[in-house]
């Protein structure tokens, strides 16, 4: 296997952020970054696009609206219409809380699918062991970098520095 | 060019505003979160959990009995009569559903607040709503003269052609309310415990257990990107779960407000109702977190702050539901209406008055005592306190239904109610129901969200450093 | 669900088997064709294989024939179906009756189905056959010789059945006739004879009388012919409506139908009965200037009230009319008197064509007793009545039969009578059986069979020919005496056969005997005869010793109910489910305690006690009645069979065996009994549910009538048709036919007691009934209810799978089989007329009433499904009526004329109070209504619409005679 990483285990947030920063501004490229919980500053320091699910909320949302109204106007008016209590066929008032509840049922559903699609999550889903403990109380900072054995310990010396407690070069596991 | 130099702490220092209050007692390093979560799922269940476990799990099997006689047997095992069609049925349904919404408010609407506290009992509440949604979505089922056919009340295609339910009825709205609730939060509960599930699957030491967990967590890595996604899906449910938690009781409270009876036909129930199922809601959560925290012994991460915070809640809705007590009151006054006014002064005076004075002192009266700070840090009588809310919640909903059903627009169809032991046994289940379900879950799932408490702890880092 | 044809279901213990079924369809042809030619065996079976002309499967075809309910003998028409009666209507061609019927003439189909009834003949306890007991009873009779051979009998109506009697009586020397009624009418029938030579019950006219004065007699439910009584009475109170006032002023110790629709119900103890005649016919007579010498006025009377009375007596003398339900001659002496110096005698009071529906004669009935014991006795035939349940002295009547050599009983069942006959030789249901009647003198009416005798039961006319040495074959009998009386007495027709067939058609032969006319000058009626005289110092001697009653003792009023009558139906479920028109108690009786009583007693209803009287002793719960007089208690008879059947006996305390004591004594046994009553709160609190109008109001013509209230909803376009009914409350007496009417057409389960003390009792039609005043002026309003059949119903928006919605022409449709069980249309209608199914009540032991044995199953309507458990149910306008007829008028190719439909609610109501019809036939009767000044509709300022509306009371005075000005009970 070839080895073209470095894995940084840090036990502070605040190192990681440092770390983060430090390594991007030699131009070096992060590989990723495994933390026990989210860490709001990493998505500048790593200028990680800000997501697009809540279009797929939306479209959900209008879906559930859509499918709702749909259903309610096709068995009320067009296929059933009956005289219930001397109400008119389509009476919209009635009808608007269950369109709310399939509206807001419909955004909820996408949006769960999206964040499990496109993060490719699903039963199973081989996790990518950097380190056990990145789970529990370990941050670990990947770093590319080029197959120059120079550059390695550059960027174990490096991560070091920034408070590392232990560093080590390997191949990212397929 | 590469800085060689260790970085200067200035470049550290936190702006003010992030400054925050702690939430967790100690100073628990990561790994002691891990740990103290993880405790109840790893260690042998003890005397305590076996002792409660036992007395849910018997009054869940009274509860099964009362369901399998009725079912088998009719309704008329029930006290209910040709005037009062709905008693103790919608009574437990309507409190259920109201205990549930705590939890969603908790998570949800707290989380867009950014009320830093919910973290530590977010998990714990939101469980308790798929539990309380449960037994309440147990009730409508079974009051049916034929529950056998309760999938008729779906609008599905069939061959018995053109064959549809009735979108005008509350009942079909409940419908679909508490089924799009129960998803919902089944979903946001779940996507909660992802990264949980990561951190049991990678400590787990027996095959099963980490077969159970990793299937569970999805394959989660805790990559920052990752994350980033799943910070933005949180925000999103947060933000939808939160109308639907209002528009669920809302509709629930329709049931009765669209009717023509008076005591039910009342424009303020949809906020009356809401305020009603979020009080009842934070009582039944202090009074489980209150017994939890000590026996799980979680007191340093559930802490007398979050018990103020709650009955400052508690005291604000229970003053909502006051008020709107005396705005009823004042309607049946001031509207003339000879039927509304016998409605509200038979609540009072008639033969189940005495349910309508429980329901004041626990719900109006009891919960002022909360202005007083010391008595809210004093965990007796929290409990006290969540315990009478939670009566008196119960009996809102039962002076709500009866009396105004069982003496309405004919004197001569006037009768009174009285619940069989049939009915009894059914609550005492829906209650079995609830605290097996709770209990198992402490048992076998992370009750306190790790990940979100770690990130209070790593930022608490941050500030003090 | 449906199952409305598995009676014919194969059951070991079952006494109907598919070949009966086939025998009973085959009858039906037999009878049918017997309308013309001569009776065919009947036992013949004939299968479908070769269907008789009259009879399609699934249509219904009607009998005229007679009401062997009581005495009173309605004409009627029995529907079948398949072969089997399922319904009982009145017969609208009947001058006496019209179509109205009673709830226990409607309940007497289900009686036909009884499984209790004996299976056939029973000799010494042995069920036997009828060769086998003929054998052993004829010998006996004819070796009478010497001794005397009786039948005692209730009053018998059937002028047929009295001619075979007269041969008997011809036959053997030594035979002899004693008619015996449990409620009797003997005082009556012996005043008339003193008053005016002839023992008879006149024929009373209330339809001819502006003021009707009552003296605790219930005319109107259950005394002597309350059908007839109740039409009459109705149709005066119509005619009366803007035009001239009619009065009623009713006298009573507990309240009764008729007093709770009485314009004035004064307060008068069973003791100051007579006293008050007397005081009565003081005050007409002054005003006639006729002297009544030696009388002091009586202090216990009401004298005020009575002079009120008086006056309008006065007034409309002529045109007025005074009854007494007293068996005392001295009492009934009087109130002739009254009735002759008003000269009402002749318009009234008719003694022409007089009544014939009470002939019982209770000395001869005593005499007989004593003859008994005496050991005179050979043999005694008992027909038509249960002494050993009812003679007011039962025990001593038992140990008398035991010193008769042969005692035969023609019983239904093995009742209390019965069980201590030697012989019994069960009679036909009178459905299943040929007869006739004259219950007033000149008009008759015809019975034919509509069914094969469900048991080895035979014809009492059958078993007398017998044992007279004839050949059985009632039939011809009856034929004869109609080719020999009535006849002649008809010029329409020119041949009998003729005649027959049209006689037997219409159910119904009225003749006029003379115009009426007075058979007594009104002058000498107008002087105090010696009659008086005698019975006059009778009642002060009685009131005097009425006056001396320890403080500790009540008086006792025994009554009958509308539902059981003197109890000879206490085996019939329906009627012991039927809320008492009064009390709305169902399922047994009480004792009825004024709320003064109660309080000294510390009751309340519900509390046991012991009602005793010398060695006497019952238990029965109180129930505090608003209105009763205060130191007298009332005790319904009829209940407390100890022979009924499985659903009578023991129902309730038998009251009869008080008839002896004037007074009783009560004492608190501590124990609770939770009366089964539907109705359990009395005060309509002030709301505007049951509206009267005053004559003033109704007569200013320009009054506004309401306008329709707005709605927010577009219309909707309706049906052809435009279905709704209108209920007058001017008529309605409350007597609760159409309770029954309505359980028999629709399926109604009955529930039984502790069901409907939980309040669970199914009736789709219920009476309400309100108090207001005070016990001492009870002011009373009726209100039939039933599902409203809004236009905007509050039930059809909350379900939530359409199982309620509304059809084109106006009816709120409950669809059974769609209904989950939600219950949320009951709650959320403002009538509470729903009902659900709590249990299922088919097929289930434990609600072994109507819809569980596979006998009493035949009776149900085949048109009309049996709910499961679980589903709502409700009124449905008799939907099925509606279809039968709108298919009738498209089959025939006319239109559907209006009045064609009647609900069975309607078509029961002898007041025909209920009308239904089409809106948008301008020119029906219950559009007409609609538009009327008096229409209202309940609760409508709920924007609910109702289809059913209702006609306000006319009153003359709204402070006596609405109960919701005051809301004190």
């Amino acid at each position: 296997m070839r080895r073209d990483v470095v894995v940084g285990r840090f036990h502070q947030e605040p190192m990681v952020i440092d770390a983060v920063h430090a390594v991007r501004s030699c131009g070096l490229r992060i590989a990723d970054v495994y933390s026990p919980y989210p860490i709001h500053r990493l998505d500048e320091a790593m200028a990680i696009a800000r997501s697009r699910l809540p279009l797929v909320a939306l479209a959900g949302g209008v879906g559930g609206l859509i499918a709702a109204l749909a259903l309610e106007l096709y068995t009320s008016v067009i296929d059933w219409p009956l005289n219930v209590g001397g109400k008119p066929d389509a009476s919209l008032l009635a009808f608007i809380p269950i369109a709310f509840e399939l509206t807001i049922l419909g955004a909820g559903l996408a949006t769960a699918a999206g964040l499990l699609i496109r993060s490719r999550l699903a039963p199973f889903g081989a996790a990518p062991v950097v380190d056990r403990s990145a789970t529990d109380d370990t941050f670990a900072v990947v770093v590319h970098c080029r197959d120059s054995a120079i550059d390695r310990r550059l960027v174990e010396q490096l991560l070091l520095n920034y408070g590392a407690m232990s560093v080590e070069s390997r191949g990212l596991p397929r | 060019m590469i800085a060689w130099s260790a970085p200067a702490a200035d470049r550290h220092a936190e702006p003010p505003s992030r400054r925050r209050t702690r939430w967790i007692d100690g100073d628990p390093t990561l790994r002691d979160i891990t740990d103290d979560v993880m405790r109840p799922l790893t260690s042998r269940p003890g005397a305590a959990w076996w002792a409660a476990f036992a007395v849910a799990a018997s009054a869940l099997a009274i509860g099964a009995a009362s369901v399998t006689y009725e079912v088998t047997t009719g309704i008329g095992t029930w006290g209910l009569n040709k005037t009062v069609g709905w008693a103790f049925d919608i009574t437990n349904f309507v409190f259920w559903v109201g205990i549930g919404h705590a939890g969603t408010l908790i998570s949800a609407i707290l989380l867009l607040l950014r009320q830093q506290w919910r973290t530590a009992i977010s998990r714990s509440a939101e469980a308790m709503t798929i539990f309380a949604v449960m037994c309440a979505a147990m009730f409508p089922l079974i009051h049916m003269g034929r529950p056998w056919l309760a999938f008729w009340v779906l609008p599905y295609p069939n061959s018995r052609g053109p064959l549809w339910v009735n979108f005008r009825s509350p009942l079909l709205w409940d419908v679909f309310a508490i089924n799009t609730y129960l998803t919902i939060s089944l979903v946001f509960w779940y996507v909660g415990m992802i990264p949980d599930f990561a951190t049991l699957r990678d400590r787990a030491q027996s095959p099963l257990r980490r077969f159970a967990y990793s299937m569970l967590s999805l394959g989660w890595d805790g990559s920052a990107r990752t994350w980033s996604r799943y910070e933005t899906a949180s925000t999103l449910l947060a933000g939808l779960a939160t109308p639907l938690v209002i528009s669920v009781h809302t509709i629930v409270s329709m049931d009765f407000a669209t009717s023509v009876l008076p005591g039910w036909h009342a424009t303020i129930f949809p906020p009356y109702f809401v305020a009603g199922a979020v009080f009842s809601g934070f009582a039944m959560v202090l009074t489980l977190l209150i017994i939890v925290r000590r026996v799980m012994r979680l007191e340093r991460y559930i802490t007398l702050r979050h018990l103020d915070a709650m009955a400052k809640i508690m005291l604000l809705t229970g003053s909502i539901v006051g008020l709107a007590y005396a705005t009823e009151f004042y309607n049946a006054w001031y509207g003339h209406n000879v039927y509304e006014r016998a409605v509200f002064l038979n609540r009072v005076t008639g033969p189940y008055a005495w349910g309508f004075w429980i329901m004041v002192g626990c719900n109006a009266c009891a919960p002022q005592l909360l202005w007083i700070r010391r008595l809210r840090r004093n965990v007796p009588i929290l409990f006290a306190l969540s315990i009478a809310v939670n009566v008196g919640m119960w009996f809102e909903r039962f002076i709500i239904i009866v009396t105004s059903l069982h003496r309405s627009f004919l004197p001569s169809t006037w009768t009174m109610y009285r619940p069989s032991m049939i009915e009894v046994g059914t609550l005492i289940g829906s209650f079995g129901l609830f605290f097996t379900c709770f209990l198992l879950f402490v048992r076998l799932l992370p009750m306190i969200a790790m990940w979100e408490v770690k990130a209070l702890a790593g930022h608490r880092d941050e500030a003090t450093r | 669900m449906a199952e409305p044809l598995t009676f014919w279901r194969e059951r070991p213990e079952a006494d109907t088997s598919r070949r009966d079924f086939l025998t009973r369809i085959g009858f039906t042809l037999a009878a049918s064709a017997l309308a013309g030619c001569s009776r065919g065996p009947v036992q013949q079976a004939i299968p479908f294989l070769n269907k008789p002309e009259e009879i399609t499967p699934g249509v219904a075809s009607w009998y005229a024939t007679t009401c062997g309910g009581c005495s009173s003998a309605c004409a009627l028409l029995a529907k079948t179906r398949d072969g089997r009666p399922i319904k009982i209507e009145g017969n609208a061609e009947s001058r006496l009756f019209g179509g109205g019927t009673c709830a226990a003439g409607q309940a007497t189909v289900l009686s036909l189905y009884d499984p209790d009834r004996a299976r056939g003949p029973v000799w010494r306890g042995n069920a036997t056959t009828w060769e086998a007991i003929d054998k052993e009873i004829q010998p006996r009779l004819t070796a009478a010789a010497e001794r005397r051979v009786v039948l005692l009998s209730g009053t018998i109506t059937s002028p047929s059945t009295r001619a075979l009697i007269a041969e008997w009586s011809s036959r053997f020397p030594h035979f002899s006739h004693i008619v015996y009624d449990a409620v009797s009418f003997s005082g009556l029938r012996e005043a008339t004879r003193r008053v005016f030579g002839v023992a008879a019950v006149p024929h009373f006219r209330f339809d001819e009388a502006n003021t009707i004065v009552g003296l605790d007699a219930d005319f109107l439910g259950t005394w002597l012919s309350p059908v007839e009584f109740t039409r009459q009475y109705a149709g005066r109170r119509r005619r009366a409506l803007d035009q001239d006032r009619v009065r009623h002023h009713h006298f009573e110790a507990g309240v009764s139908l008729t007093g709770s629709n009485a314009d004035r119900r004064i307060l008068m103890p069973p003791s100051a009965h007579g006293a008050t005649a007397l005081a009565l016919l003081r005050q007409i007579a002054a005003r006639a200037g006729v002297a009544i010498d030696g009388l002091a006025l009586d202090a216990t009377v009401d004298n005020n009230a009575i002079a009120v009375a008086a006056d309008d007596l006065w007034r409309d003398r002529g045109h007025s009319l005074v009854v007494s339900g007293s068996n005392e001659p001295s009492v009934q002496v009087i109130v002739h008197a009254i009735n002759g110096v008003l000269g009402n005698v002749g318009t009234t009071v008719d003694l022409d064509a007089p009544s014939l529906q009470k002939q019982g004669d209770d000395a001869a009935v005593a005499a007989l007793v004593d003859d008994m014991e005496r050991g005179d006795v050979h043999a005694l035939l008992v027909y038509g009545a249960n002494p050993v349940y009812d003679y007011r002295e039962a025990s001593r009547f038992v140990r008398a039969m035991e010193s008769v050599a042969l005692t035969v009983s023609f019983a239904d069942r093995v009742d209390e009578t019965a069980a201590h006959c030697h012989a019994v030789c069960p009679d036909h249901h009178f459905l299943e059986a040929w007869g006739d009647a004259e219950p007033v003198a000149g008009s008759f009416s015809l019975a034919q069979p509509t069914i094969a005798p469900l048991f080895d039961t035979r014809a009492v006319q059958d078993s007398l020919l017998v044992w007279l040495g004839r050949a059985p074959g009632f039939y011809g009998y009856i034929r004869e005496t109609w080719r020999r009386d009535r006849f002649p007495r008809q010029t329409r027709y020119q041949s009998f056969d003729e005649f027959w067939d049209h006689s037997l058609h219409d159910g119904v032969f009225e003749t006029r005997p003379a115009p009426v006319a007075p058979s007594r000058s009104p002058e000498r009626l107008a002087l105090p005869t010696d009659a008086w005289r005698a019975a006059a110092s009778e009642i002060e001697r009685g009131s005097r010793d009425a006056a001396n009653r320890s403080s500790t003792e009540y008086e006792l009023h025994l009554y009958e109910t509308v539902a059981l009558g003197d109890g000879r139906h206490a085996n019939n479920p329906w009627l012991q489910e039927l809320p008492d028109p009064v009390s709305k108690i169902t399922w047994g009786n009480f004792v009825a305690v004024s709320a003064a009583a109660a309080g000294r007693l510390g009751v309340e209803s519900g509390d046991v006690l012991r009602v005793s009287s010398g060695d006497r002793v019952v238990e029965l719960p109180a129930f505090v009645q608003p209105g009763q007089s205060s130191d007298t208690v009332s005790i319904a008879r009829g209940y407390g069979r100890e022979r009924a059947g499985r659903v009578g006996t023991g129902v309730g305390a038998n009251a009869v065996r008080f008839a002896a004591a004037r007074v009783v004594t009560l004492a608190k046994t501590g124990r609770q009994q939770a009366l089964a009553a539907t109705q359990t709160h009395h005060s309509v609190e002030g709301r505007p549910i049951v509206r009267t109008l005053t004559r003033d109001q109704l007569r200013q013509h320009d009054a506004a009538v309401e306008a329709p209230l707005a709605t927010l909803y577009p219309p909707r376009e309706g049906g052809q048709h435009h279905w709704a009914m209108a209920v007058d409350l001017n008529a309605c007496t409350g007597c609760s036919a159409c309770v029954t009417a309505c359980q028999a057409e629709n399926n109604v389960p009955v529930v039984g007691a502790d069901e409907v003390r939980r309040g669970r009792e199914m009736h789709w039609i219920r009476v309400d009934r309100y108090y207001g005043g005070t016990d001492a002026q009870l002011t009373t309003a009726v209100q039939p209810m039933m599902c409203q059949h809004c236009e905007n119903a509050p039930c059809e928006t909350v379900c939530p799978v359409l199982a309620t919605v509304h059809s084109s022409d106006g009816i709120n449709q409950q669809v059974y089989n769609r209904c989950v069980g939600t219950r949320y249309c009951e709650n959320n209608c403002p009538y509470k007329v729903r009902r659900f199914n709590w249990f299922q009540y088919a097929g289930n032991e434990r609600f072994d009433y109507t819809l569980t044995d596979p006998l009493e199953r035949m009776v149900l309507n085949p048109d009309v499904v049996v709910r499961a458990r679980g589903v709502m149910e409700k009124c449905s306008l008799c939907v099925q009526r509606i279809q039968t007829e709108k298919l009738a008028a498209r089959r025939e190719d006319r239109p559907l004329a209006d009045g064609r439909i009647q609900t069975a609610c309607g078509q029961s109501c002898p007041a025909d109070a209920i009308v239904f019809g089409d809106l948008n036939d301008p020119n029906s009767r219950v559009a007409k209504l609609r538009a009327g000044r008096r229409h209202y509709t309940v609760l409508e300022e709920l924007g609910t619409r109702p289809n059913v509306g209702y006609l306000m009371r006319v009153v003359d005075d709204e402070r006596e005679q609405t109960p919701h000005t005051e809301t004190r009970l």
